[in-house]
């Protein structure tokens, strides 16, 4: 995988002239792709550089925003990460092209309250059947607090 | 042909752990399959937020109660790099040794646990007896069977006395006399063969679509192994061949994870040879600059992620953990569709699964 | 008077019930030992198997609702009656309680008894392991039922008897029938091993798939009673081979004739034990080709040398 080839794609692809990699310890890069665009980005990444290795999706609330982290794999690390707004967070489902996505957005819905469109599955994966109350790692807002 | 529903699960003799199956039977033969996980979801990831990096150690060491030391390993690796930390090479030595030392042992434990599925008790009792051997080793060193706590930031814990290591050879040898004859077993006795070949099939198609990895991906011709690909600890100053295999059934699972036991020995006495002196510890700050980091290594199980990020304070901001096992799990309902009742073990089985890593 | 008391003895203590357990316990003790020292364990204690039934039987006795409860308390009785009847025949180191011609297929019709009743016991105890593992060994029930009547056809047609004892009485001249037909013994052999649910061909309770099968619900007493059926035939399968192809006692009554009959029990249990310790579980299918495909064949090969040689 060529960091400088695959980012040039997505420049084009996305028309995203500003887009650009961040370098992370122990051999990982990191492009910041906006929501709208990640499922091009990825349609890219697998269809045209054959990286289909998803490691997982990590989600984090950070307070401002959720940030979503897709680790991809191939030989070295490459993480697509995007941000979704605290309310009714929503982007587009990876199930289609990368069918191994499916148990890692449950988690990241039932945990995080985000809103996969077009994903199989609607049940959680980990919580218990009868859970209630927020996404348990969310943090708390203003109110709750 | 009148439809049984077959409840495996939560609790029942062929799983260690508790996940649930249900299995809608036609006959013998499985039609449909619902899985449900998170029996044991203890709420770890949130809980790392809530302690401070040195406590965060002993909580990965406590994910799964077989691969303990390589999530402690990945965890430490992700922190060290967010400090810039450089670890002398004698801790990385004996942090690779018992990563070793443990993938015999989580081998051997599941090649035990799919004899014991196939109806082979002989091969499970013989299974577990040599792996005490390599349990014995990993208790002469630190103390504890599966819970070593060998791993601190920085460097690692335990040393390892030059006079104990001609000991340690003298156990891999009774070890290795073992695996013959277990590589005997898997290759020429025809009931195991019976029982294992072309059961539950991944293509090298399937295992790339669901993300596989680890020996389950091996086994289906996928030669991932982040030991060779993204070296990291000393794997980069060892020499071990990555086993992989064409068939994609659960004979080939054993076949990798029976070859592999063989090549862990191997970096294990290349390991006590080269150890260099030096000290096993660097200092490490209690609070860690903010970043973000992702460290890999390759579980028994295959490769195993742990997401670190730090807002410059004493705790981490967010921890995630994928363990090997949540791809596979996604495999299953592939492997179990269409076949025989009697493969369920040995499917479940063949794919090792760790539900408590899983469920985290 | 004396004839009365003798007869009842007979029945009751020698050859009869009372050493049918002794040796039920003995051989399920020697069975696990032996296991056990081969897979580099160190097995029971001897009077385990003894504990283990008086155990059982103070334990609570309980059947899920829905559970055919008269049938699921009846059918192990069935099963050790069957059983216990059946050694009535056969000869232990020369005695035998009662013998008339045609009494093999008595015995052997009495020793698929237990299959049946394991079947039904399976069926009407409300639950899906039973069910399916019912359902299992009434599969595995056609599949070596078939190849071991021919095989112990074999010796009667050769003798010209259908009478365990005179098979067995008419080896003491020299030649065992083993012998003679020794794909006959291996094929019984085979099959004693499927009808006793032995490993490899313990499919019917195969645990780590269905629970323990078709006993999954019982407990208490029926489990007691239906553990101590399979013990008894266990030994009443071995005695069966023993008369039948390793000559018995040697003929006549005698304390080296009785010696003997029990050394070769020992060794055919040893070779049970080692069958088991050797291979994995089949599966159901593969069993049924096995039988149908090679152990049918082979008893079909066997007899036509019977026939066309011997006869």
């Amino acid at each position: 995988m060529n960091v400088e080839l695959l980012l040039q794609a997505l420049r084009e692809v996305l028309s995203a002239p500003s887009l650009d990699a961040e370098y992370l310890p122990i051999d990982e890069t990191c492009i910041a792709v906006p929501a709208e665009c990640l499922r091009r980005a990825v349609d890219v990444l697998v269809g045209r550089f054959r990286v289909t290795h998803l490691s997982t999706i990590t989600a984090e609330d950070t307070g401002l925003e959720i940030v979503l982290l897709y680790h991809f794999w191939d030989r070295r690390g490459l993480t697509l990460r995007t941000s979704l707004p605290r309310d009714g967070p929503h982007i587009a489902s990876l199930a289609r092209i990368i069918p191994g996505a499916i148990f890692y957005e449950q988690e990241v819905a039932e945990m995080l309250g985000v809103v996969f469109d077009g994903h199989p599955v609607a049940a959680s994966l980990l919580l218990p059947d009868d859970w209630e109350g927020p996404p348990p790692l969310r943090r708390p807002t203003g109110d709750d607090v | 042909m009148s439809r049984i529903t077959i409840p495996i699960g939560p609790q029942h003799p062929a799983l260690k752990e508790p996940l649930s199956f249900l299995l809608t039977v036609e006959g013998e033969r499985i039609v449909e399959s619902a899985l449900r996980i998170g029996y044991v979801h203890r709420g770890l990831e949130r809980l790392f937020q809530d302690r401070s990096y040195v406590q965060n150690v002993h909580i990965a060491e406590r994910v799964c109660g077989i691969c303990s030391h390589i999530h402690t390993t990945a965890y430490c690796q992700g922190v060290e790099a967010l400090l810039g930390l450089e670890v002398p090479r004698r801790a990385l030595y004996v942090r690779t040794l018992l990563c070793e030392l443990e993938r015999i042992h989580s081998h051997l434990l599941w090649l035990g646990v799919l004899a014991e599925h196939i109806g082979f008790t002989t091969v499970f009792m013989y299974a577990w007896r040599d792996r005490e051997i390599v349990l014995d080793i990993m208790e002469d060193l630190s103390g504890g069977r599966v819970a070593h706590a060998v791993n601190a930031i920085g460097g690692v814990r335990i040393d390892i006395e030059n006079d104990h290591i001609p000991a340690i050879h003298a156990r891999l040898d009774e070890l290795e006399r073992q695996m013959e004859m277990f590589l005997g077993v898997i290759q020429h006795e025809r009931t195991f063969q019976a029982r294992t070949r072309g059961v539950g099939c991944l293509t090298q198609e399937q295992v790339q679509r669901y993300c596989v990895v680890g020996p389950v991906a091996r086994a289906s011709g996928v030669a991932m192994d982040i030991r060779r690909d993204q070296p990291y600890a000393v794997y980069d100053e060892l020499s071990f061949r990555v086993i992989t295999a064409d068939e994609g059934d659960v004979w080939a699972r054993t076949m990798v994870r029976a070859l592999e036991i063989v090549e862990s020995m191997g970096m294990c006495r290349q390991l006590l040879d080269k150890l260099p002196e030096g000290p096993l510890a660097s200092r490490a700050p209690r609070r860690v600059p903010a970043g973000l980091v992702i460290s890999r290594c390759e579980a028994p199980r295959g490769e195993l992620l742990y997401v670190i990020r730090s807002d410059g304070s004493d705790r981490p901001a967010r921890v995630k953990i994928r363990t090997p096992t949540l791809p596979t799990l996604a495999t299953l309902k592939d492997q179990l569709r269409g076949v025989h009742t009697a493969d369920v073990p040995t499917i479940l089985a063949g794919v090792d699964l760790c539900i408590a890593c899983a469920d985290r | 008077m004396r004839d009365v008391a003798s007869a009842v003895l007979t029945i009751l203590v020698f050859p009869g019930f009372g050493f049918l357990f002794v040796c039920a316990l003995a051989f399920h003790w020697i069975d696990r030992r032996v296991t056990a020292r081969f897979q580099g364990r160190v097995g029971p204690p001897w009077f385990q198997p003894f504990a283990d039934f008086v155990k059982l039987l103070a334990k609570e006795d309980v059947l899920p609702v829905g559970a055919h409860e008269r049938a699921c308390a009846l059918l192990p009785m069935v099963s050790l009656a069957a059983v216990l009847t059946a050694a009535l025949h056969i000869p232990v180191g020369g005695y035998v309680v009662t013998s008339f011609e045609g009494d093999l297929i008595v015995v052997l019709f009495l020793l698929s008894l237990p299959a049946l009743a394991y079947f039904l016991a399976g069926w009407l105890s409300a639950s899906v392991f039973s069910v399916v593992g019912g359902s299992r060994a009434l599969l595995q029930y056609f599949a070596y039922e078939v190849p071991f009547l021919m095989a112990l056809a074999g010796p009667a047609i050769l003798v010209g008897s259908w009478s365990v004892s005179r098979i067995s009485g008419a080896q003491s001249g020299g030649l065992w029938t083993l012998l003679v037909q020794p794909i006959g013994f291996v094929l019984a052999f085979i099959g004693l091993i499927g009808k006793l649910k032995r490993s490899p061909f313990d499919i019917p309770k195969a645990k780590s798939e269905i629970g323990a099968g078709p006993l999954t619900e019982f407990s208490g007493r029926k489990l007691a009673l239906w553990h101590l059926s399979l013990q008894v035939k266990t030994v009443v399968g071995i005695f069966l081979l023993v008369d039948v192809f390793l000559g018995g006692s040697g003929g006549g009554i005698s304390l080296s004739g009785v010696t003997l009959f029990g050394v070769k029990c020992l060794l055919v249990l040893l070779a049970l034990s080692v069958t088991g310790v050797l291979y994995a579980r089949l599966r159901i299918d593969q069993l049924a080709t096995m039988g149908w495909r090679v152990l049918a064949p082979l008893a079909l090969v066997q007899l036509l040398v019977v026939v066309l040689v011997g006869g």
